[in-house]
Parts: structure tokens; sequence; C-alpha cells
């Protein structure tokens, strides 16, 4: 397939807000359970070993009209809540037989209680990530709260893996979180030829299918995109920061691409890449997830940063790695762990002499003008007037 | 030796310009415009860009600099925004401007920049199209006269009657009604661009220019327009008690958004030592 038909099918599966595809393989695998999970971070590796089908569920974007989720939640919370309500009031969810929350913030804690409510039929699981600053004591409470949805997920599923079970979904992410690398990777060595829009499709595709189409669909897009090497423009480069739970429209990204910001690093989707090394394949098989977790997890507004100094440096090793030019910070509007981040990160960045421009959105935001205006001016400025 | 190009895709009109960089200044080679008049603006662009490069006379062009809407121009080496590009344009026009008045088809904006071309500040008009080409096009239809002939005739009105509107769809229909009162065309026109005048000239001061700004855009010909944003300035400094900017413009000056972005695209192409070639014949 080529890079634009990749495009293509990623796009049809994401804007299909009937979970079309998820409803096809549950008829295709008779007996097998689909589990949706909420931002940030899910082990989806035991869903996996469970027979289960992980199903990431981020809202109905700009595509959805909120009619029932509203009455749930108050004007100063983000969208995403209310357009995860919307779909399940509206039974676009009632393929799945469990939901996870992750402890990302206060407002998801409360949309697991509400899931409960709402849905007793449903296998509702609030996921207690931990943010403890001793590891010891973190990867023996992980590992714990791990079994735990090992044990439930095996019974619901009439399926408890073995190790070897367990192992073998955890080698799988491994491939599955290095073949994201290498997109990012290709995406930030060359930009024109990896555009963000088709990136961010290909990961929105791959939070609908199995791990495995998923790995294989990454690789068919890497080898396409070598194939097809594209035009480079003389844009400035840009890492997004902001957007790794509510997931900004597919409009904004384009834009701040089209303004002539070539986007080399984000954190969309930011579960993809949680575990920034591979999980231990050798040991018990939980032990090492939970391991690579406290070892390893990115570092990130959802996960405690015990060193005072950790957020005002974060930016300028990002920027350095991506070789990036300025940063464009992009959250949610009432996101409560991007917008409390935002002071530190900015001052950090500002200190290291990064160029950063701040803008919020919603994931139904249907004009982009001034998005437009702040990225294409951002951009002139760096070009015109800064080192690069 | 560098030729650059700068493509502007405003929402009323394509401006092209080719650019040789060759001697100490920057030179134009060829210019050329075209109204979109709902044609498809690919199609646009792909004749004023011929256009351009036909006048030049030249067969390669090292960086494509485009600006407005211009985006998704294939053949493009890099996109400017276009108050950098009319701040750039308007400074190559007039070295002494330090403000710029771009008039367009939908909309105004007033930039102020340094002696660089850097901008410093700016403000738009809302989107409200009454301070914007496109409604004085429209006024000129209604009236049955071109857009040749709006400049000419404001000036020789004799007593201007004043839009009560500032809204596009009224100040419309205050026109028709001035029509049917049997108001002359010369006094509805100027009534009109006393109406926009006003308008530039809050956003001008808003942004405290300094001596000299420059007019760009479709409407900077218009010299009815211009003897109008003149006075509205002079009367709000008479008012304040400040100084009176001076307000000049340039034949030119409906391309300086192309101009800047291919000055822009020239500065550019050196900063970054580029080899390659963006276009070739």
């Amino acid at each position: 397939m080529s890079r634009a038909s990749i495009a293509q099918w990623a796009k049809e599966l994401y804007e299909d807000l009937d979970f079309s595809v998820v409803r096809r393989w549950r008829e295709n695998n008779p007996g097998r359970k689909a589990i949706g999970y909420l931002p940030v971070y899910a082990p989806r590796e035991i869903l996996h070993a469970c027979g289960c089908l992980p199903v990431g569920i981020h809202g109905g974007g700009d595509r959805l009209e909120i009619i029932k989720g509203d009455a749930f939640y108050q004007s100063y919370i983000c969208h995403l809540p209310r357009s995860v309500i919307e779909l399940g009031q509206s039974g676009r969810l009632d393929m799945l037989s469990g939901v996870l929350f992750p402890s990302t913030c206060d407002v998801i804690r409360n949309l697991s209680g509400m899931w409960k409510l709402l849905y007793p039929e449903h296998y509702v699981r609030y996921i207690d990530v931990p943010q403890v600053a001793d590891p010891r004591i973190a990867t023996d409470f992980w590992a714990g709260e791990l079994r735990r949805l090992l044990s439930d997920l095996g019974e619901l599923s009439g399926h408890v893996p073995g190790e070897e079970e367990l192992r073998a979904s955890l080698a799988l992410y491994n491939d599955l979180r290095q073949a994201i690398r290498e997109l990012y990777a290709a995406r930030s060595e060359a930009p024109w030829t990896v555009p963000s829009e088709e990136l961010y499709l290909l990961l929105r595709a791959g939070e609908l299918i199995p791990p495995e189409e998923f790995l294989a669909k990454i690789r068919e897009y890497l080898a396409a995109a070598r194939a097809e090497p594209g035009r480079m423009r003389d844009n400035s480069r840009v890492i997004v920061v902001g957007s790794f739970c509510e997931q900004p429209p597919l409009g904004l990204i384009k834009t701040i691409e089209r303004a002539g910001c070539y986007i080399v690093d984000d954190d969309f989707i930011l579960g993809n890449r949680f575990l920034v090394e591979d999980v231990p394949l050798e040991g018990d098989p939980i032990e090492g997830l939970a391991a690579a977790f406290i070892q390893s997890a990115v570092k990130s507004s959802v996960v405690y940063e015990p060193d005072p100094e950790g957020k005002r440096t974060l930016l300028k090793a990002q920027v350095e790695a991506a070789r990036a030019d300025g940063v464009i910070f992009a959250a949610a509007s009432f996101c409560d762990p991007a917008l409390l981040d935002r002071p530190m990160l900015k001052d950090g960045a500002e200190k290291a002499g990064i160029p950063c421009i701040a803008f919020k959105f919603s994931e139904n935001s249907g004009q982009f003008q001034q998005f437009r205006e702040q990225a294409g001016t951002f951009s002139d400025s760096i070009k015109l007037w800064g080192g690069v | 030796m560098c030729i650059s190009a700068g493509i502007d895709v405003g929402s009323g009109a394509v401006k092209a310009v080719v650019m040789d960089h060759s001697g100490a200044g920057a030179a134009i080679l060829g210019a050329s415009s075209s109204r979109i008049r709902r044609r498809e603006v690919s199609h646009v662009v792909d004749e004023v860009w011929h256009a351009a490069i036909a006048e030049a006379g030249v067969r390669r062009v090292d960086y494509v600099a485009t600006t407005g809407e211009g985006e998704d121009i294939p053949f493009a080496t890099g996109h400017f925004y276009g108050m950098t590009t009319h701040a750039r344009g308007a400074l190559f026009l007039e070295p002494r401007a330090r403000a710029v008045l771009d008039v367009g088809a939908l909309h105004s904006r007033a930039v102020r920049m340094d002696e660089r071309g850097k901008v410093l500040g700016y403000k738009m008009t809302s989107q409200c199209a009454s301070g914007s080409g496109q409604f004085l096009e429209n006024i000129a239809r209604y009236l049955g006269v071109s857009q040749a002939e709006v400049g000419a005739l404001s000036l020789a009105s004799k007593e201007p009657e004043k839009v009560s509107s500032i809204c596009a769809v009224l100040a419309e229909t205050d026109v028709i009604n001035m029509v049917s009162r049997g108001i002359s065309t010369p006094d509805i026109l100027r009534g009109i661009h006393e109406s926009m005048a006003g308008r530039f000239a809050r956003l001008l001061r808003s942004l405290d220019p300094a001596d000299v700004v420059f007019v760009s855009g479709g409407l900077s010909s218009d010299t009815g327009l211009l003897a109008a944003i003149g006075d509205a300035l002079a009367g709000a400094a008479a008012k304040s008690g400040g100084s009176v900017a001076e307000l000049t413009t340039d034949p030119r000056a409906i391309q300086a958004g192309a101009i800047g972005a291919a000055l822009w695209g020239a500065f550019r192409y050196r900063k970054l030592g580029l080899g390659g070639v963006a276009w070739t014949a």
C-alpha cells in the first residue's frame, strides 16, 4: 500500500465513531472480549495476554454532538469526559465488556465512578498508577495492582494466561514500542516524509486494532514513506507539549504544520510510548512489567517528579534530542495536569533560550485561524530572527 | 546570485513576483497578479506564476516563498505569514515606512515594524467584512461604477453622506436607501470611504505608528480611500494633540506581500546556504 492509502485507511478508522472495526473483531472472535481504556497509560500487555482486544477511548473529537454528556459535567471540566459519556450513552461503546480508567486526573477517576453506576454490566477498574518516590515500594504496589487486574481479566475472559503467554505479550508490545520509536525517529529525521497528520492517524487507528496488525501497519507505512520521500520545506521544527490526554482535533495538527512548523516530537496518545525501555522478558513477567514502569516511564505531567528541578530541565533535553527550534504548548482547556505543569515547563524552556508559544484547544475546536496565526508568526520569528 | 519568487494568495487575488538578488540590493524582474473571481485558485496561481516567470525571463528560481493562503502550493520552498511579508514588502517599496496598513479583500490589518522589517505589533479588523475590499467592491457594483472609477468619484464629493453602520450588511442597506433618496454617487462613495477610514485610523492609532505609514493590498490604489484615511488620521491627531503620520503608497503596493515573501525567501536561501533549486523551467 502507498503512504496515502495507509493514511486513508487509518482516517476511516479514526472517523468511525461506531467502532465498526472493533465490532467486526468481536464477530470474528466469538467469546473474546474487547476492553476499553482511557488515557494515559494502561497496561495493555495484560489485556492482550488474556485474549482481549485493548481499545483506546479518546472521546468523540470534533465529530460528535454532545447531547447527554454535558449534563454530567460542570462547564469548567475538560471536554473529553463529556464525549466519552456521549459515546457510552448513545450505545457506541456497547461492544466493550469493560473499561479501565487510569489515574490520570480527578476527572477520569470520577468518570470511573459514573461508569460503574451507568453500566453495571461492564467490568470497571480504576487503575491506580503509582506515584511513589520509593522505587521498591512503588514496584511492589504496582505489581500487586497488575496481578489484581490479571486475575479480574482472567476471570472475565475465561482465560488466565500462563507466564509464557504473558512474556509473549510483553515481547509483542516491546516490538510495537520499538516500531513507534522508529516512526517518530523517521519523522524527526525527515518530517516532510512522515507528516504529523498521517503519523497521528496511524496512532489513532492502532488504538482500535490488535497490536499484531498495528505493528505490521507501522512497518508497512515506514516502508512506503522511505519509498516516497516527499519534498522538504523550509519550515521550523517544533515539539508539541500538553496533548497527552484529551486529543487535539486533526485540523489543529494539520494547521500547525501548514503554518510552517514541522512537528518533530509530541505527546499525542502518550500511552503508546509510556515505557521508554523494553520490558525485561526474563523472570516474573508481572514483576518485569511493574519494574519497567517504575524505572522507565516517560517524564510527563501524569507521573510524579521527585526532582524539584526536573520539570524545568525536561524540555531542554527534549528539544535537544529532537533538534527542535521551539516548543508549542498545546493543552486541552481545563486539563489540570498539563496546565499545572505548563508554567514550570515554560519557565525552564525560556531560561534555556527556547522560543515558546502556548494555546489551549478543545477536542471539538472547529476554528483554527487563531492557531494558524500563532503558529505562522512563531515559525516566522524562528526562521527570520532566531538562530535557525 | 539568488533568484527568489514570492506568491501571495489572497482571498480576492493572486500576486507573484520574481526578484534578483545578485547586486547590492534586490530588483524585481517580473510581476503579475490576477483576480480569482470564482475560479479554481490553483489555476489562478499557475496563470500568475507563469506570467511572472515569463516577464522575468528566468529559467530557474532558487527559493519560492508563499504567503497568504499559499501554504499548499506544491513547488514552494517555504511559507511566511502575511504580516511578516507585508512589513518587509512595504519597507522595500518605502524604506522610511515603520507601519503598514494592508487593505485586502476580506481583512485589513495594521502592522508596526522596525527598520529591518521585524514585526513589532499588529492589529486586524474583526471578522466583519465592512473594512475590506470585498465590501467596497459590492458597494461599487450596487452603484454601477467600476473599481477604477471609485477613487476619483469619491474625491469629487461635496457633501459626504455619513454611513450610519459599521456592519457590512447594514451599510449595504444604507447605500440602497441613499440611492433611493437621490444622494449622489460621489457623496455615497466618500461616506463609505470615511466609514472605512475611521476603522483603519483606529487600528493604526492603537499601534501608535511612527512617521510613515505605507498602504498595501488591493485597495492601495484607491485614491479616494487614501484621502479619507489621511483625513481620519489628521482628525484623530488634532483631537489628541499628537503628530500626524505621513501616508504613502506605491503603484506596486498590491504586490507588497509577494515582494516581502520573495525578499524573505532570499534571506533564508542565504542563511541556510541552500544549494538546490526550487523551480526550473
